[in-house]
């Protein structure tokens, strides 16, 4: 028989606008249920390294929410997990499938040791680390990942019962099947964020063709704390890049790849990166190519100008072409707006500033008609005075589900998601 | 004094650990007499290192415990809820900053900022051997709110916290509400206009039974803290009886008769109005007003209207509140005479005015008796300034005049925009509204900050010139009929705000959050919540989610009837204390009275009133008064340690 | 440890006014020298004369108080009041011979970061000089 389970609130995705909302939540005495498909909750921002435009470190931000989340009294995290099959039977009365998948390692009895990895013998490319290196078929996803325990990739493991061996606490589990629980919840979060772009996508930049095209993504985590390598390093020869390129708009304003709007970050993270860059690379000069530089929000005017001041180049300027030359350096054929008339320069590192896109399949987890914008955000049916609410009465949106938005904007949203919910759950009580 | 002391050193990643040797700190630590454990740590503030530490205080039964780590700003509160989970009073706990005020601060001289980071720890140790165990004070919380500025961010702040059960004080200075929204005609965001969103709003706020609604009405003093304001307010008399059943005809009839004319506010100066006067028929409140400053009680008015009257006085009113939200606003930037030929050249307007010309231009777009068919749009007045004080972009005016200019062109014939600007920012969906600009045709040129565009009268024509840089820098200009100055926003007046609550404002001069990302709508003031454009400028849903927001925090704040609040309060000396008064009247907040003890007069402190700041301590001739958690000891063996 | 030629400083700091500025001067890498050495109070007019003189005693070279200034949220007479303690402790330090401008106070406000690095910057090299002499 299938497991029911009761909550006030499901939020889909943990990471920094599911948190928020959740906490906030808990904190007035509702029972919260994080539903979050990934190993860890966090989202993208556990990965970033500072953030604009205080240059504070990200993971000095969200791992005290993320912690707050996952201790609160009134909080029960799934992770990898999924939910489909929403239904709303009557207001206040949301049901749904949540499928929890099996990581083959138990959670109550792993204690993050990482023995077992030291012993497995199947190196794969590290997603949390873009592919920038490899990592083991079990592992711990990440240093500060939440839960801090082991997974094992069964479709790359080889079923050698190293790990099983190895491991001093009998946590590795090959038994472990899906499970399916229903749930019964009052009210639906939606905050699964966005996704990148992928370059693979704009070909004449050469993404995945050469390996000093790397993006945003790749770069931001050579620049975090935990970073791979303790320096900011080439990919295709380890080399130290000295002239590195950035490409604003790779994926954004571009009606060609289907995504006509601005993505409202790139512009910010790219030049905080060149910040971060000057400092790690203290003699590498760095460009940045681009058609606006948007900094709009508090203090991001103010932090562009002092890029400029730090000696940030900044080339209005579109890019044609990306071509490989000598020793895996670059040569960047781009039309110089200010000038009028096409230009070559050549890098020796280019990262592609990709945009952020509506994440796919969440309409399809509801059974009634959740309605998408032209975008394929999640629509706002009275964005101006009441911005968290869906088509669906008593499901409501929080942070870049519904639209591109910075950190900030997203726990703004997220606060306004959840005192909206609160609004509606007060309605019954 | 503790002899169990746990100390953590925090790489912080390698934000500290780049600069400061915290092997040899945590060395160092170790040596001091006292010091149980010590150890470094990535990421102290990481889950798995919170449980580290509970573990190590539960099974190494530590009495107190350092953390060197960030600002105590960040995380002082993370810390002391591991204290509290693992049974130790969360007031044996120190942190030490040896990041905002040690790595990064030194991050030019390595082994000085480790030495530094030694010493800072040192200190610490000393301090946290010398702390007591505390307990939080419970102080009552009134489960109310006062919400300053009802415009759009106000009301539904207002909303919120009356839905969540608070009493709502909902405090406007204008004698209508609506603020800027009202201003504004179709919104680019739901094609709803700015008035049908402010009446949507205030028909549910004036028929729920938990808000207050002031209008005319300014705060004039301010008592008390968190949990406990006074607020006076004073209200300008209406002139109009409340009670008045509406009758336009006799209203009309006596703003026609009204012999005093001011610019109209509403419109931004571009008309003129009476000192009795509603700005549009559905404005709210229903009833008109008559203007207290501009109104010279003439009485023609009054003879014409019984509903009128004019020995009205200003009035005042107390509230008792636990928290304020402020919600005050912005103004449009004022650019000064002759900047872009503003207030010199007379067909030039702000992006403002012009919003309000084309909403009283039915038919033809007209102004100065003149029909308009060229306008040339000036952005970033008053923003991205290079030798003036506005470094900010204003965020919402590149969105705002592209809707404009797409209304204006669909709404007259044969006009044609041109938009001088300094580099598009139709950040996120917005960028659509530039795509549709550019395919009705209209014209975008820009320049850089160096060579700014310059607007002349050559003539009779208004000559605007640009050193185009999306055509190779090229000289280009126009003779335009309208010249309209795309003015950003500064903070509406809150001089006396600043003033009565003391909350703090920014290099850009908008009211300053404590932490962006982590406490966005609070400030340092505590129970004084911000949101809106009075903190940043804003489009109008961003304000309403920062209003939410607010409104969620203040909730969370006052509506348990209690919080709690630090310990950190005056203790006298009994046998000390021979009672001078001096304490007395240093105390700003009378919380030191006269009692009997053992025969004498001597101080006593009221717990419910002090409020911790100290200023007791130096006046006192016999030293018999301390700051708890500040004791001579604490500060003393800590400036000793320091300097060892 | 002792370094002569290297003047320490005490600073007083307020929790909810100067030392968010002195934070800021770090966070924005604003570098000052790293003998000073700041504790936070609650409020500039809490600050113990004795406590000044205790710093003295120990050996700092300087005293540097941080204040509220008209942003207190205490009281408005914030600043009116340090300057007492100021002024004070400046008569024990004269009665004592010791050079009163080894105690200084400026107001610094919540986003002062750039004044407070310029005042202990400044006070530093004052001291240095002294040492010098």
């Amino acid at each position: 028989m299938i497991k029911s389970e009761e909550y006030d609130v499901l939020v889909i995705g943990g990471g920094i606008s599911g948190a928020e909302a959740s906490i906030n939540l808990a904190n007035q005495g509702f029972k919260v249920l994080i539903v979050e498909k990934d190993l860890s909750v966090g989202g993208k921002m556990i990965h970033l390294s500072k953030v604009f435009p205080t240059l504070d470190c990200s993971a000095c931000i969200t791992t005290p929410k993320i912690s707050q989340t996952a201790r609160h009294p009134n909080i029960t995290i799934y992770t990898y997990s999924q939910v489909n099959d929403i239904e709303k039977k009557s207001e206040h009365n949301f049901q749904a499938i949540v499928t929890r998948y099996p990581r083959y390692v138990k959670e109550e009895d792993c204690t993050g040791c990482q023995i077992c990895e030291e012993k497995c013998p199947v190196v794969v490319n590290d997603q949390y680390q873009y592919d920038l290196v490899g990592r083991k078929a079990v592992y711990v996803p990440f240093s500060i990942a939440n839960p801090r325990v082991a997974a094992i990739d069964i479709e790359n493991c080889s079923f050698c019962g190293a790990c099983e061996k190895a491991c001093p606490s009998e946590a590795i589990d090959f038994s472990q099947e899906k499970i399916d629980i229903q749930i019964n919840v009052k009210s639906v979060v939606i905050a699964t964020g966005f996704r990148l772009f992928d370059p693979l996508l704009i070909p004449r930049y050469g993404f995945g063709k050469y390996k000093n095209v790397i993006t945003a993504m790749q770069m931001e985590r050579q620049l975090v704390p935990t970073r791979p390598f303790n320096h900011v390093l080439r990919p295709k020869d380890g080399k130290m890049p000295d002239k590195i390129a950035y490409v604003l708009c790779a994926g954004s304003r571009d009606e060609t790849i289907g995504n006509p709007i601005c993505s409202q970050v790139c512009c910010m993270y790219s030049v905080k990166q060149a910040q971060l860059l000057m400092g790690a690379l203290p003699l590498a000069d760095i460009t940045i190519y681009y058609l606006n530089i948007r900094s709009f929000g508090k203090g991001f005017n103010e932090f562009y100008q002092q890029a400029k001041d730090m000696g940030v180049n900044f080339i209005k300027g579109k890019i044609g072409k990306i071509t490989e030359t000598d020793n895996g350096n670059l040569l960047l054929r781009y039309e110089d707006i200010i000038e009028g008339v096409v230009k070559e320069a050549k890098h020796d590192l280019v990262v592609l500033s990709v945009g952020i896109l509506a994440n796919q399949g969440i309409s399809s987890m509801f059974k009634d008609t959740l309605e998408l914008d032209p975008f394929n955000y999640i629509k706002q049916s009275d964005e101006l005075a009441n911005p968290a609410k869906t088509t669906i009465r008593g499901v409501y949106v929080a942070g870049t589900a519904s639209g591109p938005m910075d950190i900030p904007d997203s726990i703004l949203s997220a606060g306004a998601a959840s005192a909206e919910i609160a609004g509606y759950l007060r309605l019954r009580r | 004094m503790k002899n169990k002391i746990g100390v953590y050193i925090c790489q912080c990643g390698s934000n500290i650990s780049d600069y400061v040797d915290v092997v040899k700190v945590k060395d160092a630590a170790l040596k001091v007499n006292g010091v149980h454990l010590a150890k470094t740590t990535m990421f102290a503030c990481a889950d798995s290192t919170q449980q580290e530490i509970a573990n190590d205080i539960k099974e190494q039964k530590l009495d107190a415990i350092v953390i060197a780590s960030c600002s105590p700003k960040l995380h002082l509160f993370t810390f002391r809820n591991v204290a509290i989970q693992a049974g130790l009073n969360p007031y044996n706990y120190v942190q030490v900053n040896i990041r905002e005020q040690g790595s990064w601060a030194h991050s030019d001289n390595k082994p000085k900022a480790t030495e530094k980071a030694i010493q800072l720890v040192l200190g610490g140790i000393a301090r946290v051997k010398h702390s007591k165990e505390l307990d939080m004070i419970k102080i009552h919380s009134e489960n109310a709110v006062a919400v300053v500025g009802a415009g759009v961010a106000g009301m539904r702040a207002a909303l919120e916290l009356a839905e969540m059960g608070s009493v709502v004080h909902l405090i406007e200075r204008e004698y209508f509400v609506g603020g800027r929204a009202s201003q504004w005609n179709v919104l680019f965001t739901t094609n709803e206009t700015g008035q049908q969103v402010v009446s949507r709003l205030y028909n549910q706020i004036i028929t729920h039974p938990k808000v207050t609604l002031y209008t005319a009405t300014n705060i004039v003093s301010k008592k008390g803290s968190v949990g406990d304001f006074t607020l006076t307010l004073k209200t300008k008399p209406r002139y109009i009886n409340p009670e008045c059943k509406l009758d336009l005809k006799k209203f009309q009839l006596a703003i026609d008769k009204c012999p005093i004319e001011v610019n109209d506010e509403f419109n931004f100066g571009i008309t003129k109005r009476k000192a009795i006067f509603k700005n549009y028929d559905s404005e709210f409140p229903e009833i008109p007003a008559i203007d207290y400053d501009a109104c010279n009680k003439c009485g023609e008015c009054a003879k014409l209207c019984d509903d009128i009257d004019l020995n009205q006085q200003p009035h005042e009113t107390t509230i008792n509140v636990g928290a304020v939200l402020l919600s005050t606003g912005f103004n449009p930037y004022e650019p000064p005479v002759g900047e872009f030929g503003y207030g010199e050249v007379d067909n030039v307007i702000t992006l403002q005015q012009f919003k309000r010309l084309i909403e009283l231009s039915p038919e033809k777009l007209i102004y100065k008796g003149k029909e308009i068919k060229n306008i040339a749009y000036i952005y970033c007045v008053g923003s991205r300034q290079v030798d003036g004080d506005n470094k900010y972009c204003s965020r919402y005016c590149c969105t705002s005049v592209i809707h404009t200019a797409i209304l204006v062109k669909n709404k007259y014939k044969g006009i044609q925009n041109f938009h001088f600007n300094r580099g598009i920012r139709t950040y996120g969906k917005q960028e659509k509204l530039y795509h549709e600009a550019s395919e009705q045709g209209d014209i975008f040129l820009q320049s850089f900050e160096d060579a700014p565009t310059q607007v002349e009268k050559v003539g009779n024509e208004t000559i605007v010139k640009i050193k185009d840089i999306l055509t190779a820098n090229e000289e280009l200009e126009m003779s335009a009929n309208l010249v309209v100055l795309v003015t950003g926003m500064v903070p509406r007046e809150n001089a006396d705000i600043v003033n009565l609550l003391k909350v703090p404002i920014g290099r850009d001069k908008f009211f300053n959050e404590i932490h962006p990302k982590l406490r966005p709508v609070e400030t340092v003031i505590d129970g004084v919540l911000i949101s809106g454009a009075c903190q940043a400028p804003l489009n109008i849903t961003e304000s309403v989610k920062s209003a939410l927001a607010a409104a969620s925090k203040a909730n969370s704040l006052i509506s348990k009837g209690e919080i709690e609040l630090e310990p950190t309060m005056a203790m006298v000396y009994n046998d000390k204390c021979t009672w001078c008064g001096k304490c007395s009247a240093a105390c700003p907040y009378d919380a030191i009275s006269i009692k009997e003890y053992n025969g004498k007069q001597i101080a006593q402190i009221t717990e419910a009133l002090c409020k911790g700041c100290g200023m007791c301590l130096p006046v006192c001739p016999e030293n018999a008064i301390d700051l708890i958690g500040y004791t001579d000891k604490e500060m003393e063996s800590m400036i000793e340690a320091l300097i060892s | 440890m002792e370094n002569t030629d290297n003047p320490k400083i005490l600073v007083f700091s307020t929790e909810k006014i100067s030392d968010p500025a002195i934070d800021l001067a770090g966070l924005l890498k604003k570098h000052y020298p790293a003998t000073v050495y700041t504790v936070n109070v609650p409020c500039s007019s809490g600050i113990k004369p004795k406590w000044i003189l205790h710093a003295f005693d120990k050996g700092f070279a300087g005293v540097f108080i941080a204040a509220d200034g008209t942003d207190c949220a205490f009281s408005d007479t914030c600043s009116e009041k340090t300057s007492e303690i100021v002024t004070q402790t400046h008569e024990i330090m004269k009665a004592r011979n010791m050079d009163p401008a080894r105690l200084k106070m400026a107001a610094i406000c919540s986003v002062c970061a750039e004044s407070f690095v310029k005042h202990v910057s400044t006070f530093h090299a004052y001291l240095l000089g002294k040492q010098e002499n």
